[in-house]
């Protein structure tokens, strides 16, 4: 990968990961919040690996994008749904 | 909305902070001091061709022995609260894409798991992502059948097996080297051999086994507890 695709990769996916939290913080709907938190937990571990750190990315993967999501939709279960 | 504009102060000043550090750190080109040593010895040292499994499992296996610990600590509060005090969820019948879903991908997925953790000393994979991707198989499986899964005390056994083996493969090498947690007594073998890099590959499989045991266990209290 050139620097210059490289740079505009990371760029872009950077800027959708701080829109992205940034909505986390407005958005009224719970189970929209949980989904784009799992989203960004993604997008850090694609950035993990094209920053060579293929280890963290797939930790960054299973534990962020995965099972805490899972646990975050099971916490709006508990707590009835649309809060 | 006073806790949302709450929020957006600590990110605002987590963001200035970081854009205040992040000018000032600079990528060195060159290696200094301990980083040096284990990038150019790391692996004639470990046997481990991973040296980031290198670092985490033999140079700093004390850290990975206290973070097993916290782990520990834990999910064995998560598991305290959530009997003390159930959720009491509603087991729903699970849609036809779930069931079939829960049908075909943990076997795959579990294989990938355990690959992962077996070849943590060649490529990339640990015991910790390792036991999370075991642990989602688990939990795939659970949100594919409607009844509670019941594991009568045998997920705690294994985790607490597994705990124990990584204290006692750490006083083996007391006993055989004189040092705890000493990774070169087996000898090394040959990097990028799947018997290789000492205790390393037993260690991985001692702390795969915890993790996927105890994140396990959190989500069965989940389902388990209704009230």
């Amino acid at each position: 990968m050139t620097p210059v695709l490289m740079t505009a990769v990371v760029l872009s996916l950077g800027g959708m990961m701080v829109v992205a939290a940034i909505v986390v913080l407005f958005i009224r709907d719970l189970f929209s919040a949980i989904i784009i938190t799992g989203f960004i937990s993604l997008s850090a571990s694609v950035m993990f690996l094209l920053m060579d750190a293929a280890d963290v990315a797939i930790t960054e993967a299973s534990i962020g994008a995965v099972l805490a999501t899972m646990i975050f939709l099971w916490g709006r279960g508990k707590i009835g749904g649309d809060g | 909305m006073i806790r949302t504009i709450a929020g957006l102060i600590t990110v605002l000043l987590l963001g200035a902070a970081a854009a205040y550090v992040i000018p000032e750190m600079q990528m060195k080109e060159d290696l200094q001091g301990v980083g040096y040593t284990y990038a150019s010895s790391g692996m004639e040292e470990t046997g481990s061709a991973n040296l980031v499994t290198a670092v985490i499992v033999a140079y700093r296996g004390l850290d990975t022995l206290g973070e097993v610990v916290v782990l520990f600590c834990a999910s064995t509060a998560a598991v305290l609260i959530l009997t003390l005090f159930p959720i009491g969820l509603k087991a729903s019948e699970p849609s036809a894409i779930v069931s079939f879903t829960s049908r075909v991908l943990p076997a795959p997925v579990l294989l990938f798991g355990v690959y992962f953790i077996a070849h943590s000393q060649i490529s990339p994979g640990g015991g910790f992502p390792g036991g999370a991707i075991i642990a989602s198989t688990f939990l795939l499986v659970m949100l594919g059948s409607s009844s509670v899964p019941d594991s009568h005390g045998k997920l705690p056994a294994v985790e607490a097996l597994a705990g124990l083996s990584f204290g006692l493969l750490g006083f083996w090498g007391v006993f055989k080297a004189g040092q705890f947690l000493n990774n070169a007594f087996l000898g090394t073998g040959t990097p990028g051999e799947i018997v290789s890099a000492g205790l390393i590959p037993l260690i991985s499989l001692a702390i795969g086994a915890k993790v996927a045991s105890e994140f396990s266990g959190v989500f069965t209290a989940f389902r388990n507890t209704r009230s």
